[in-house]
């Protein structure tokens, strides 16, 4: 596989949400709004990135036995980096995230790239690997997000975006799109859109 | 070297574990001031929110210092105490969790730009999911309420979640905390539904049943204790 | 009493997949029949049960500010709570690898029925999330960390059993747009459930 196809596949014929189905919870919790679902988004693709070399580049000293707990002590590392670079330098989106970027440890995306990917390749391949599939993630996110917040609270970047006087013509706020399980059927949704361009995914 | 010997798994995880320690230890450690200050400038934030005075970004220290006058620490009993813990620093999730009687109780006082005095009082609770926590600014005589402030971390968004917007935290604003020279602490009740007898009340937010109840429990619990100092007042 | 509360609203009101959505991927990926997912659920519920008490005890004396007082007066400033996400892990993949020998050795028949899942549930988000709620909420003792990982295991149980039982006659009986087929129909039905499970929010315990 050539680099430019292993950074661009992720994207969409190999989207690690919609395609792969890794990383939904994620997805799922942090898209209510589209600020939180985008620095979700960047601190997946530095900390995927970032492990992605790091496991490469030792990847051949590594006892086979204990490569699992190698590897989750590897991203442990990288996840606990960047949750106290984020309560530094952008204290109130880590207070929005919570728990959620101690949740990135478990990312399936991140042991699934690991595993298939970097422990196999060079460390730059693995780079390029990382952040593909981190901005693959991404994209998923903040489509999410954009939907959610528009809908259901009117806003994007906590901007109002639809006009006062709409609501003003009785327009309410859909509620239901804040709530969780409103963030499965928008994912629900894309992957029919997804599914229906790309013929070869469908499922029997 | 044998890759699969014990020696070498054991000697690996060694120095995989204390690379990865030093390495985040130096991070922690050379991150521990700017988290700390940001911590502290949220709470001032929170804190000047409760009197209306909305601050952000590097302004937050200074108008803090312009507004906030003093802060002490009283007892159950209305007397200042000296306490070797600032009153800033002193955790309230920990105090609300005591015996009213030995509790630690924080107060902020506060000069607005037209020369009148509030004091500011912390609260902490707990609402659906988690945490809630507040501060409720009361006017110089110690018998009504001049604002509130809430936040929470993860109530329901568009229900519970509503408990931090400016629609439900006017509502507290003029209340009164004393009937007949008796305190009551401002009851939150469901629309429609009776108060409980001599308290004021403020009404609830729409769908976030157990979170509005949990706010009404804060109060109760962390203000109550506050009746003496704010009985004091008065004279 | 309120352990009992505690646990009941873990499996219910709580629900790690109808109210916060944790260990999606595992529950997509074996929810295609109750058998197999009733195994998961199982071992799911297992690892929540040890590991909550154990990190449980980590963060109590060990990690959190001050915790480390019991060696003495110069240790009572120490915080360790940095280093907590990569004990908790730790201690969740050594759990899994630790009881997936004893299973193999002791119980061969419940090792080849549940085998193949445990060492998925290292990396299953539900078994972090359970230790990281654990500390954000501070729970008061050991019994009421029991208490709350039993409740999510069981709730998690109880959702892929569901699900999976409603995928098996939907992939039967029902005529699912093809781009929707598999994957898609999955979070609609796990999407309407978690709505159906909201309605416990009212309960009060």
């Amino acid at each position: 596989m050539s680099n430019k196809s292993v950074f661009f596949n992720p994207f969409s014929k190999n989207n690690p949400v919609v395609v792969q189905i890794l990383g939904i919870c994620s997805v799922l919790a942090v898209t209510a709004k589209l600020e939180p679902a985008l620095v979700m988004g960047l601190s997946v693709i530095a900390v995927l990135a970032f492990s992605n070399v790091i496991i490469s580049l030792i990847r051949n000293t590594i006892p086979t036995n204990i490569r699992i707990i190698v590897q989750l002590v590897v991203v442990a590392g990288l996840v606990v980096i960047v949750s106290q670079l984020l309560e530094a330098f952008a204290y109130d989106v880590s207070k929005q995230l919570s728990v959620f970027i101690g949740l990135i440890i478990t990312n399936c995306i991140l042991m699934g790239r690991l595993e298939a990917f970097a422990m196999a390749n060079r460390p730059w391949a693995s780079f390029l690997d990382g952040l593909g599939n981190g901005i693959g993630y991404t994209i998923i996110l903040v489509i999410v997000g954009f939907f959610r917040e528009l809908l259901g609270s009117g806003t994007l970047f906590g901007f109002q975006i639809v006009p006062q006087c709409v609501y003003e013509m009785g327009y309410v706020n859909n509620g239901l799109m804040i709530l969780p399980p409103m963030a499965l059927i928008v994912v629900a949704c894309i992957i029919w859109v997804h599914r229906s361009f790309n013929k070869d995914l469908q499922e029997k | 070297m044998n890759k699969q010997s014990n020696t070498y798994t054991l000697l690996y995880i060694i120095v995989l574990v204390a690379v990865v320690g030093t390495a985040l230890a130096f991070t922690s450690i050379s991150l521990k001031e700017r988290q700390q200050n940001n911590a502290a400038a949220d709470k001032m934030r929170q804190i000047l929110a409760s009197v209306n005075i909305e601050a952000n970004g590097n302004s937050i220290a200074q108008e803090y210092e312009k507004y906030i006058i003093s802060s002490f620490i009283v007892n159950d009993k209305g007397e200042r105490i000296d306490n070797e813990v600032d009153a800033f620093d002193l955790s309230v999730e920990a105090q609300s969790k005591t015996e009213a009687a030995q509790r630690l109780l924080p107060v902020y006082q506060c000069k607005l730009d037209d020369g009148e005095i509030k004091y500011i009082l912390p609260m902490y609770g707990a609402g659906l999911w988690g945490p809630i926590w507040g501060y409720i600014s009361v006017n110089s005589d110690g018998r009504t309420i001049y604002g509130a402030y809430f936040a929470h971390q993860g109530e329901t968004p568009g229900l519970g979640a509503e408990i931090e917007k400016p629609a439900f935290t006017s509502r507290f604003a003029g209340k009164k905390l004393f009937e007949n020279n008796k305190f009551y602490p401002v009851a939150v009740v469901k629309a429609g539904q009776p108060a409980p007898e001599g308290a004021d009340y403020v009404d609830g937010v729409s769908g976030g049943t157990i979170t509005s109840k949990g706010v009404g429990a804060m109060i109760d619990n962390c203000i109550s204790p506050y009746s003496s100092f704010l009985e004091s007042l008065d004279r | 009493m309120e352990n009992l509360n505690l646990f009941i609203r873990s499996i219910f009101i709580d629900n790690m997949i109808f109210a916060y959505f944790l260990g999606m991927c595992s529950f997509i990926a074996v929810s295609k029949n109750v058998k197999t997912a009733f195994g998961l659920g199982i071992a799911v519920t297992f690892m929540l049960t040890i590991t909550l008490p154990i990190n449980y005890l980590l963060q109590t004396y060990v990690l959190k500010a001050g915790a480390l007082q019991w060696m003495g007066e110069e240790f009572a400033d120490i915080d360790l709570e940095f280093l907590s996400l990569i004990v908790f892990i730790a201690v969740i993949a050594s759990m899994t690898q630790l009881v997936e020998m004893i299973v193999e050795k002791y119980a061969p028949a419940l090792y080849s029925s549940l085998g193949i899942f445990l060492p998925l549930i290292a990396v299953n988000c539900a078994i972090l999330g359970g230790s990281l709620f654990m500390q954000q909420r501070g729970f008061e003792n050991v019994g009421t960390a029991v208490c709350a990982g039993a409740g999510w295991g069981i709730g998690w149980l109880l959702a892929i059993t569901a699900v999976a039982a409603v995928r098996e006659r939907v992939a039967q009986y029902s005529n699912v747009p093809a781009p929707l087929r598999g994957v898609g129909i999955t979070f609609i039905i796990t999407a309407l459930m978690g709505i159906a499970f909201m309605s416990f929010l009212g309960i009060k315990i």
